[in-house]
């Protein structure tokens, strides 16, 4: 095809930009999508998972005979029914599905049964004998760390970390460049402040579920909700030790991730009570096992000290960031190192990541793991500087801006980048300009994600009407179908309503990473646009050849096949429906196809205005108005980003006031249910306005960024600060609830 | 989570529904709107052999007001207090308390029957019912029975009810004319229950207080009709002596325990707060 690289070019476009209705929106309305809970299979078992009550406690005897004998029960496994040699992350993710010899924290797995009803397996479950000897646990970062702290795991040190340290840290980064020293002496004002934050749940609200069948030859079938399910596969295959591609696995619709179903939990154990007992095994995560189980965010504990002249440059910031991804090594603690300053360009920068192991359950992502921890430190430091200089915090931010080619704090040099243009935005917003009342304060943050790229591919089909399916390998958790087939459309040159984008499964496509790091509209659309131009590749040589000229003498417009110029000859343009309707007669079916791993995903930064007011005697916040401003590179379907920049905000609203992992002196977490663990629901909420700032991402045919991460990264800044503007006192530590306020209003009180 | 097993029951009228009880005594148990039951259900913290239902009991449904007397059915809905322009006039504080409980589904769905028969201590209308000192009725096997709800509550899901008694109505003398009130409650977030609540109603003739109920949600095991916060203000000016004296006195009365809400100090404080907001606001109203 002559113009291969039209798109490159393109500034305007048919479809891509435009609001049409989501194509899951009726099956979700009509209760037709089935989620992971929805699946069911003839024969099939109903299976439960016993989880240790104590926060660490060795297991000496598990005894199944009476649960054995019980009516119903068809199979019962432990950790001796799992793959054993494993090393590296899969034996972490095994010593997470079912415990070995230890339980490492409140919910840990430690058996589980399978029997005909549920009824008939909760009761078994009762006759399950453990025999647990309790040892001292530690939940707190801080404590982990510290001399005396009970050891996790002796060992589990990757060798990175500094000599001297608790075992329990057990990784260790550092980044950055320059000299920080020098350039703190450079400063007219250095202020130093430590920060905590306590773990978080993705809060969906559908909980984990599945379906699985295994033979006792090691075949089988999985249905799950998931983010990933060809990790899934993977995961399980190899904890079950059987091949990768003997297990077909098909994800469910998904009633929510976040993050929280990129990681593999109870699909392991279903997979091995259903080898065992050679039938279909259902299980459903209760809600109260979602949250003791299932990965809430890292507890984090943060120092930060930055430099600044009074004209607000920045002359160095350092950072010291100490996360818990629970009893596992894998704390994102170097992301919240190396996001903690990349939206500023810094002559001297240093920062710092611990990874300390505690008796929580094994973290997972949540949107940008590990930023918004770093966010609402830095950005805490960096409003009180300004409230200290006399500055406004808007205009400070906008001084010491990335720009494209300034060098990351983490170290590569920024290609095009949109963070000034999100600062200018919201400084002329009219939010920024609004009056406040008495006992009402504002607060600004910026916030960053990487985005990534990641393995994928993608095949388009086209039918004999001239109408396309799309197959993509990343579950939707975000509208991503609707993107899709808004790009293939672009391309196709026909109606969106025509196109059909369905998630296959892991037998029907090849691998395809994870819905995570806000990579889906990026890769999978990359890949979309790439396989829609390669059925029209093939489009335009059917046509070439019933015009009898050259291939490249025909280009693709609006769902026409063209004789490039009057050299090619004289030809009708013919439509696609003449091309697809003859198609079997004229060289075979018509696809397109595309996979690769991207690498130009985009960095995405956005910057969030918010106004609370605090109740100085209740300590009770309100969050009166909100502004998210947000780069997206090029708004595919614009309601859908909104929708990701809405939803950013609500989650770091929660996240700032309400939400936090209550652990008791005994180490069990005190609430494990939606009554106590409070998301903010739309009646505690304003409406979230939004600005979508489009500064095209070169490395995407259409310069689409990933939008779905960045907009949790400033909420927990910006909300602190317009608390702590409100009040009349810096909140150090969230949630800022009602306590905490209190607490700090009177401490300041006392001096 | 999942309930244990049991046998449904629909009765369609009292007499029924009272026999399903006396032949299954404590292995029955009665559901309304379900929203406090069906969780403790789920949680296994209830397991009956029998369940109930009370929904298709017209007899228990509808709000009238009678010349001095307020009378709601107990399977009127949280909602249906909202909405009714009779309550709305003559007991206003019924619908700001209904407001303030919970969302508009669990409101759709939960009853006041329910609400102040469960003996949560978290529930808002127990309070609010001994603060407008209603009468509960009671009916079983041996007939009607009328219980003040300030003498209903005995422990946390404890009540002066007997297993086989039916709640079927609650009867409220009417407010006087000019009568201020104001129910004020702080919570974590909507859909909560109280970190403390308070109910408040008074009345002022020429600048003295004549009357004064005041009533305190969730900061004990019972709501708790604080009597002497009440005589505190009455025969007062309601100056900053009296107000400070009725607060001191209702902080006696409560005994709050520390939860995920906050600890005990915390609790103490945001009540006294609370109940000088709502003294205040019906102070305000009072005409
Ligand atoms: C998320 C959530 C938040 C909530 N927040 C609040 C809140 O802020 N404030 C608040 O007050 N409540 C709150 N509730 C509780 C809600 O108001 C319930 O609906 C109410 O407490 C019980 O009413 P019900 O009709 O649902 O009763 P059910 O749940 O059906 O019954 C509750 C109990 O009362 C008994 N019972 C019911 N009716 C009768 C009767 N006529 N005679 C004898 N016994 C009877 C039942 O046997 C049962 O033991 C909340 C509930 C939920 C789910």
């Amino acid at each position: 095809m002559a113009r291969d690289e039209f798109e490159a070019e393109r500034t305007t476009y048919n479809f891509v930009g435009t609001r049409p209705d989501r194509p899951d929106g009726i099956d979700k309305v009509t209760g037709r999508a089935r989620f992971g809970a929805d699946m069911t299979a003839p024969g099939m078992l109903h299976a439960v998972i016993l989880r240790s009550p104590h926060a660490h406690a060795k297991i000496v005897k598990i005894d199944t005979s009476k649960a054995e004998a019980a009516p119903g029960v068809k199979a019962i496994v432990t950790r001796a029914d799992f793959a054993d040699g494993l090393d590296g992350e899969n034996w972490n993710i095994l010593e997470n599905v079912m415990a070995g010899d230890t339980a490492l924290y409140d919910g840990h797995a430690v058996c589980a049964l399978a029997a005909t009803s549920m009824l008939e397996a909760r009761d078994a479950a009762k006759l399950v004998e453990i025999e647990y000897e309790r040892i001292p646990h530690v939940t707190d970062v801080d404590k982990a760390m510290a001399p005396g702290a009970p050891v996790i795991r002796e060992g589990a040190d990757d060798g990175s970390v500094p000599a001297g340290m608790h075992p329990n840290v057990v990784r260790y980064h550092e980044s950055g460049h320059g000299d920080v020293e020098a350039g703190f002496a450079k400063a007219d004002l250095v202020l130093e402040e430590t920060f905590k934050t306590e773990a978080t749940h993705q809060g969906y609200i559908e909980p984990h579920a599945c379906l699985g069948h295994m033979g006792t030859d090691g075949k089988g079938e999985l249905w799950c909700c998931t983010q990933g399910h060809w990790n899934v596969q993977k995961v399980c295959a190899a904890l079950l030790g059987t091949e990768t591609s003997a297990l077909r696995v098909t994800a469910s619709e998904i009633g929510g991730g976040f993050g929280g179903k990129t990681a593999v939990f109870i699909e392991p154990v279903a997979l091995a009570l259903s080898r065992k007992a050679n039938r279909p095994v259902k299980l459903v995560m209760p809600r109260a096992d979602v949250f003791r189980a299932t990965g809430p965010t890292s507890p984090a504990s943060m120092d930060i000290k930055i430099g600044m002249t009074k004209d607000g440059t920045i002359t160095a910031a350092k950072g010291v960031f100490r996360l818990s991804g629970g009893a596992f090594p894998e704390a994102p603690m170097e992301f919240s190192a190396m996001c903690a300053f990349a939206c500023y360009d810094l002559e001297n920068v240093l920062q710092m990541g611990y990874d300390v192991m505690s008796n929580r359950p094994k973290q997972a992502a949540y949107r940008a793991p590990g930023a918004p921890m770093a966010a609402f430190a830095v950005e805490s430091v960096l409003d009180e500087m300004c409230n200290q200089l006399g500055l406004d915090p808007l205009e400070v931010r906008l001084k010491n801006a990335a720009k494209t080619g300034s060098k990351a704090s983490y170290g590569p040099r920024f290609d095009q980048i949109g963070l000034v243009e999100t600062l200018e935005a919201a400084i002329n917003h009219p939010h920024y300009k609004a009056p406040l009342a008495e006992g009402q304060g504002r607060g600004v943050a910026c916030g960053f994600w990487f985005n990534h790229g990641g393995e994928t591919s993608v095949s388009l089909m086209l039918s004999e009407d001239g109408t396309a399916q799309i197959a993509v390998g990343t579950p939707d958790i975000g509208g991503s179908r609707a993107s899709m087939a808004l790009m293939a459309a672009e391309v196709l040159g026909i109606p969106y309503e025509n196109i059909r984008c369905v998630i296959a499964d892991t037998s029907s496509l090849g691998y395809n990473e994870i819905s995570h790091g806000s990579r889906v509209t990026y890769a999978s659309g990359l890949a979309t646009i790439k396989a829609a131009k390669d059925a029209v590749n093939r489009m335009c040589q059917r046509a070439a050849a019933k015009w009898g000229i050259d291939p490249d003498a025909v280009y693709w417009e609006d769902g026409y096949a063209k004789p490039s110029g009057p050299n090619a000859g004289e030809f009708d343009p013919m439509h696609i429906t003449e091309i697809t309707a003859n198609m079997g007669a004229t060289g075979g079916p018509i696809n397109g196809h595309f996979e690769a791993t991207p690498e130009g995903a985009g960095v995405s930064f956005g910057t969030h205005i918010v106004d609370a007011e605090v109740d100085p005697e209740t300590g009770h916040t309100k969050i009166l108005r909100y502004t998210v401003v947000q780069d997206a590179g090029k708004a595919v379907h614009p309601t859908y980003v909104e929708g990701q920049y809405q939803g950013g905000a609500v989650q770091g609203i929660g996240w700032a006031l309400n939400e936090e992992y209550i652990y008791g002196e005994d180490g069990s977490l005190q609430n494990a249910l939606f009554l106590d663990y409070r998301v903010p629901v739309a009646s505690d909420l304003p409406m979230i306005d939004t600005v979508i700032v489009e500064v095209p991402n070169p490395g995407h045919p259409f310069g689409v960024r990933g939008v779905g991460e960045t907009g949790i990264v400033p909420p927990l800044a910006a909300i602190a600060n317009a608390v702590s503007n409100a009040a009349g006192v810096r909140m150090r530590q969230l949630p800022a609830s009602p306590p905490r306020i209190l607490a700090a209003l009177k401490d300041r009180d006392a001096g | 989570m999942i309930p244990a097993g049991f046998e449904y029951h629909r009765p369609a009228d009292v007499a029924s529904a009272l026999a399903i009880l006396t032949t299954h005594g404590d292995e029955a148990r009665v559901i309304a709107g379900g929203h406090s039951l069906i969780p403790m259900m789920k949680l296994r913290m209830a397991e009956m052999g029998h369940l109930v239902d009370l929904q298709d009991i017209t007899e228990l449904k509808g709000i009238s007001v009678d010349g001095d007397t307020i009378t709601i059915g107990a399977m009127t809905t949280q909602h249906e207090l909202i909405t009714s322009d009779a309550l709305a006039e003559a007991a206003p504080i019924i619908r700001e308390a209904a407001l303030v409980i919970a969302d508009p589904q669990v409101r759709y769905m939960g009853t006041i029957g329910g609400n102040v028969a469960n003996g949560d201590p978290g529930n808002d209308m127990p309070g609010l019912m001994q603060c407008l000192d209603a009468t509960y009725i009671l009916v079983g096997p041996d007939g009607m029975r009328p219980v003040a709800a300030r003498e209903f509550y005995e422990a946390a899901y404890f009540t002066a009810r007997e297993d086989e008694e039916i709640l079927t109505q609650i009867s409220i003398p009417r407010p006087a004319p000019g009568t201020g009130y104001a129910y004020e409650k702080q919570k974590r977030k909507i859909g909560d229950y109280a970190t403390a609540a308070s109910g408040v109603m008074l009345t002022v003739a020429g600048g003295t207080c004549t009357s004064a109920s005041i009533a305190m949600t969730n900061l004990a095991d019972t709501p708790i009709w604080a009597e002497a916060a009440g005589a505190a203000l009455v025969g007062s000016d309601l100056g900053e002596d009296a107000i400070t004296a009725a607060i001191a006195a209702a902080k006696d009365a409560i005994d709050p325990v520390a939860d995920n809400r906050g600890p005990v100090e915390f609790k103490m404080h945001v009540a006294g707060v609370i109940l000088r907001r709502a003294i205040d606001r019906a102070i305000a109203r009072a005409g």
